[in-house]
């Protein structure tokens, strides 16, 4: 690794913190976002008289749970289309 | 689909109004005339949509207050929803997608939560009801204008991330296997774009909701 150029490395270290990157950001929302999924309808089964109160909170809390993975998202973008290094040592 | 976000017309300097500005514009006159013609010819559909987006505000609001923050929340949801759509027609690029539109929708609902807020209750009684244990003034407000900043911010992002992320995948798609393939990918961007829009109408209510409402300490 000592005799590659830094743009080669900072390409390289972008493509596989990306793959890694976007693999773990989705993954926790949607986990979480499962399990909330799981309890409202469990709510709704048990109380269908509150059905659309759930929906519209399940669907609010999965809005806020989600933005996670849409940060994710907008920062691997940032680092594969406007890396701010890579513009450095080539342009 | 895949139209990138470009400049335009030049007003002066390096200031250019882009290409979604102008599909803006062109959505807004269409928003316009659908409406008129709706009117006209359709008031049964028109009445369906305003009922469905009354019920909406209503189940976070309530009856009265749906009535009355209708307008704005209404105009919210129909623009965002439009909008998300709009990038389907060929050559045209949808004005959520450019950072620059959710951003800007954000900021009318950041200033709208403290319109309402103070047209309701009043300069003082909303101060005191936003930092609510007057004792606790130098933990709540460093924290309340994080918030504040962190959900309008985050309002902007959740709707741009997702129109972006749906019109990339259809896009990689297309420049793999143009034909029937990216029929189903994008039925289901659409799909994110209506959720997203009902997503961003129902925050925006929460927040005027709890900026209107009255604190009970």
């Amino acid at each position: 690794m000592g005799d590659m150029d830094p743009g080669t490395l900072i390409t390289m270290t972008t493509i596989i913190i990306s793959g890694l990157g976007i693999v773990l950001g989705t993954l926790t929302p949607a986990i979480v976002e499962a399990r909330t999924a799981v309890k409202a309808i469990e709510g709704m089964v048990r109380q269908p008289e509150v059905a659309s109160d759930l929906r519209t909170t399940m669907i609010i809390a999965m809005a806020l749970l989600e933005s996670t993975a849409i940060y994710t998202l907008l920062v691997l973008l940032i680092l594969i289309f406007a890396n701010p290094l890579v513009a450095r040592f080539f342009g | 689909m895949g139209v990138e976000t470009q400049n335009v017309i030049r007003l002066f300097g390096d200031v250019w109004i882009t290409n979604t500005v102008t599909s803006s514009w062109v959505m807004m006159t269409v928003i316009v005339i659908v409406a008129i013609i709706m009117v006209r010819r359709h008031p049964a559909t028109l009445y369906m949509i305003i009922e469905f987006l009354t019920d909406m505000i209503a189940d976070v609001m309530g009856e009265e207050a749906a009535i009355t923050y209708f307008p704005f929340l209404g105009a919210m949801a129909i623009y965002v929803a439009v909008a998300n759509s709009f990038g389907i027609v060929p050559g045209v690029i949808a004005p959520t997608r450019d950072l620059n539109t959710p951003l800007a929708l954000a900021i009318v609902v950041f200033f709208a939560v403290h319109y309402y807020g103070i047209k309701q209750k009043g300069v003082v009684q909303y101060l005191k009801d936003t930092f609510s244990p007057i004792y606790l003034i130098i933990l709540i407000l460093p924290l309340e204008i994080i918030g504040q900043i962190s959900r309008t911010f985050s309002l902007a992002m959740r709707l741009f991330g997702n129109i972006l992320s749906g019109e990339l995948v259809v896009a990689v798609v297309i420049s793999l296997i143009p034909i029937i393939v990216p029929l189903p990918l994008v039925g289901l961007s659409m799909f994110t774009g209506m959720l997203q829009a009902y997503i961003f109408a129902v925050l925006a209510t929460v927040y005027i909701s709890t900026g209107v409402q009255e604190t009970s300490d």
